[in-house]
């Protein structure tokens, strides 16, 4: 990959393109003090390594990189190089106009082809994921690789396809981080790991598609495999989950109906007391009048 | 028609039968829930996810292939896996998660029972072995090292009585679970003052131990009618899935015992005397007013192999462990007995019955340069058989055993079967696909309805399969085997406890 950079504002290349912020390939032969201190960063980075052996940090946590090693910064990440400085090698990054609402969700432009529920799980796996480094992603390489090449030559239909390319990129890195640590060998070990996701977030309105997502599998195969494995399908063992937790919330009398229901995940105290009811008996209010110690 | 329901509190899910009058098998679900280790050596679980997994799972199984029948549910029997405690606050409250039969937090507590003087008094009166696995060494641990939940605790109880104590208010324990508890006065069947003050609680602290054919009250009103059953439907205690296990496989003579092998695995017999080991070996559980249920747990049973399938077997699927487990088994049957001079000591997570040593490890020995997969997993499996029949010599000692039934569902696979019987050089018979645990709270079931006079009757009912016979030729081979095996499994304690100090 030949060394190049493009940056939105000054180079004419982008001028089409105003969501990339800047794409560029480097061969660093020499140390700059300070080239790249660890801060909070702006926008979506994608950074891949080509030649060397980098010591880098994210959010506190330190790591290294090396050649075929892809690395996924999200906008307010805390980042840069532990030394301060990039060290001597070969990188090629591309940062991306993508932002937060909010609510946290990720969000980018409207040039992306993705559908409103693939954005939405896209940005839930990158938020949740806690892998730092989707090693071998010899993916990324090649895109960012054909990004250039449409970005300069300009042949037809460049515009449609480095949108394409762009959409892909962001497919790829995102399954390569549900597929992380996951042999496909040992399904109640990783239904575990999503067990205790799911109850670290358990007001989050999960969609099937996204646990499946979240433990690198198909949502079919993911379907069959759950009922298998819990007797339940998706849907209901997470239902099985919010009620138990609601239980235990519902004797913390300071609490009200709503904050449980929103806490544990339910739409509205309505939905929590037609599904609590519906499998108990009980609705909430009369469960938690009743205690459990009576006789 | 009137049904029967089996409720199992399994160790790693809750499973539902229901069976009409005559014991044949109407409908069955399962539902599974996790098991969490926040720290080496806890195993935890979420009291209020397992008593809405098994509502959840029954009301599902009512609704769907019970009431549409218009069957009639006469009884719901309970059983539940053995040695978990829950403490519970004044409003019945828990104060933290279920500890697991699997928890091994206590070690040292364990230890330093086992070496007290008091502990030959101890296992006598109790019939448990000294372990991390016993309430009594949980409540210990809790006491030295969590005194707040400790001096907070109003109950200690099983799970089985917290999830009774939700359906009906009636606080209690069967006798069966509550001699798994190291509490039990096994022969006076009450809690033994002694023991209780050693681990510095009150009778008050624990529920009511009754008979397993105990009714603990009615269903509260909203599970009646959420569940649609009718208030004369009777809730029998049941007993603990050891004890079940060992009644559903139908034995009930002295000279016979059963081997289960599931993720754990024992061997059982069932008899009127309590066996006494003088090394504190050999568990005794009381089953009813006359019987109690012996032997010798193992933590090395078809977990074991599936460890073996993950790290080294093919999976043209992902996640078909089923699949490569057969496959594996099928390339391991083309192997001699004996793999070739390899043997394997199960021990991937330390050993109870009969080294009862919690740092064991496991060992293949005798790794040769011609030796290849099938080898190892042909190995493998002897190993866990091995495990086994040195668990049946023990209890030999105490009885002739002529007959094995086997179940579970590693043990029941025939290829399994057979070499059960090859290296015990006994006829075994392998118990149909229905759980023994719920064919057992069945027959107690059915007994309490009248259908069995008594569940000595109710035991002789069942049929067991036509044997398989030993294999004269391999058992000779077999038992040269296992003298090595018994001789290796004895020689490394010092290497296992230095392994544990790095």
């Amino acid at each position: 990959m030949k060394q190049f950079v493009l940056q939105q504002g000054t180079s004419p290349e982008l001028r089409s393109f105003p969501d990339i912020i800047e794409i560029g390939s480097k061969k660093n032969i020499s140390i700059h003090l300070g080239s790249m201190p660890v801060l909070a960063q702006e926008f979506l980075r994608v950074y891949c390594v080509l030649e060397g052996k980098f010591e880098w940090q994210l959010q506190g946590q330190r790591f290294v990189v090396y050649p075929g090693d892809t690395v996924l910064v999200l906008p307010n990440q805390v980042f840069g190089s532990t030394k301060g400085y990039l060290e001597i090698g070969t990188i090629a990054w591309l940062y991306l106009n993508v932002t937060r609402r909010e609510n946290g969700n990720l969000c980018w432009g409207a040039w992306s082809n993705l559908t409103e529920n693939e954005r939405q799980t896209i940005s839930n796996i990158m938020l949740l994921s806690r892998t730092v480094v989707p090693s071998r992603v010899e993916e990324t390489v090649r895109i960012l690789r054909a990004l250039q090449n449409e970005l300069f030559n300009h042949e037809i239909g460049f515009h449609t396809r480095i949108r394409h390319l762009l959409d892909e990129l962001l497919v790829l890195v995102t399954r390569q981080l549900t597929k992380q640590s996951h042999s496909g060998r040992d399904f109640p070990k990783i239904f575990l790991q999503l067990e205790q996701r799911l109850r670290e977030n358990l007001f989050h309105q999960w969609s099937v598609e996204e646990m499946a997502a979240t433990v690198g599998m198909g949502t079919t195969h993911f379907n069959e495999r759950v009922k298998t494995f819990t007797g339940f399908t998706p849907t209901n063992y997470l239902i099985n989950i919010r009620i138990s937790e609601s239980i235990k919330l519902l004797r913390k009398p300071e609490l009200t109906l709503t904050d449980i229901a929103l806490d544990t995940g339910f739409y509205s105290s309505q939905h929590f007391s037609t599904t609590f009811k519906k499998l108990t008996g009980y609705t909430p209010s009369e469960f938690r009048k009743k205690g459990s110690a009576d006789s | 028609m009137d049904t029967i329901i089996s409720i199992e509190l399994g160790t790693n899910a809750v499973r539902v039968y229901a069976f009409d009058l005559k014991g044949q098998v109407l409908a069955f679900a399962k539902g599974a829930y996790p098991t969490f280790h926040p720290f080496p050596d806890y195993s935890e679980q979420d009291p209020e996810q397992i008593f809405i997994t098994m509502l959840f799972v029954l009301k599902n199984l009512l609704s769907e292939k019970i009431h549409p029948k218009k069957y009639k549910v006469v009884s719901i029997c309970f059983s539940a896996s053995m040695h978990t405690l829950l403490t519970v606050d004044k409003h019945g409250v828990p104060l933290g998660p279920v500890m697991t039969w699997a928890d091994s937090r206590s070690k040292a507590e364990a230890k330093e029972l086992r070496n007290a003087p008091i502990s030959e008094k101890i296992y006598q009166v109790t019939g448990t072995p000294i372990h991390p696995m016993s309430p009594l060494v949980k409540i210990l641990w809790l006491k030295a090292h969590d005194n707040e939940t400790f001096r907070d605790t109003v109950k200690f109880m099983s799970l089985k009585s917290y999830i009774i104590q939700q359906l009906t208010g009636a606080c209690k324990i069967d006798l069966s679970l509550a001699s798994a508890t190291g509490l039990l006065d096994i022969h006076k069947k009450v809690w033994d003052e002694t023991v209780l003050a050693y681990a510095g609680i009150r009778v008050d602290q624990l529920p009511d131990p009754v008979s397993i054919s105990d009714t603990c009250g009615k269903l509260r009103h909203q599970y009646r009618v959420s569940l649609g059953l009718s208030a004369d439907t009777k809730i029998l205690i049941g007993s603990s899935d050891g004890c079940f296990a060992t009644l559903g496989a139908g034995v009930w003579a002295e000279d016979m015992a059963t081997v289960t092998i599931e993720d754990s695995a024992a061997v059982r017999v069932v008899g009127t005397t309590v066996l006494m080991d003088k090394d504190q070996r050999l568990f005794n559980y009381v089953l009813d007013d006359n019987h109690y249920v012996s032997g010798g747990p193992s933590n090395s049973g078809g977990v074991i192999f599936e460890w073996f399938a993950k790290q080294f077997g093919d999976f043209k699927e992902a996640y078909d462990l089923e699949v490569c487990i057969e496959d594996l088994m099928a390339e391991a049957a083309g192997v001699e007995a004996g793999s070739e001079r390899l043997l394997f000591l199960p021990y991937l997570l330390g050993e109870r019955a009969p080294i009862w040593n919690a740092n064991a490890r496991g060992v293949f020995f005798g790794i040769n340069i011609n030796h290849e997969r099938k080898h190892f997993a042909k190995a493998a499996i002897e190993g866990i058989l091995y495990e086994m029949y040195s668990i049946q010599r023990m209890l030999q000692n105490h009885r002739n055993i002529k007959q094995i039934s086997v179940n579970g569902s590693f043990a029941s696979k025939p290829f399994v079967t057979q070499l059960i019987a090859d290296i015990f050089n006994l006829p075994v018979s392998a118990s149909s696909n229905v759980s023994s645990v719920s064919l057992g709270a069945y027959l107690l079931s059915a007994s309490e309805l009248g259908i069995y006079n008594g569940i000595t009757e109710a035991a002789k009912t069942i049929k067991l399969a036509e044997p398989f016979k030993p294999n004269k030729y391999h058992n000779a081979t077999y038992q040269k085997y296992y003298a090595i095996f018994e001789s290796l499994s004895g020689k490394l304690n010092s290497d296992f406890e230095a392994l544990a100090m790095l």
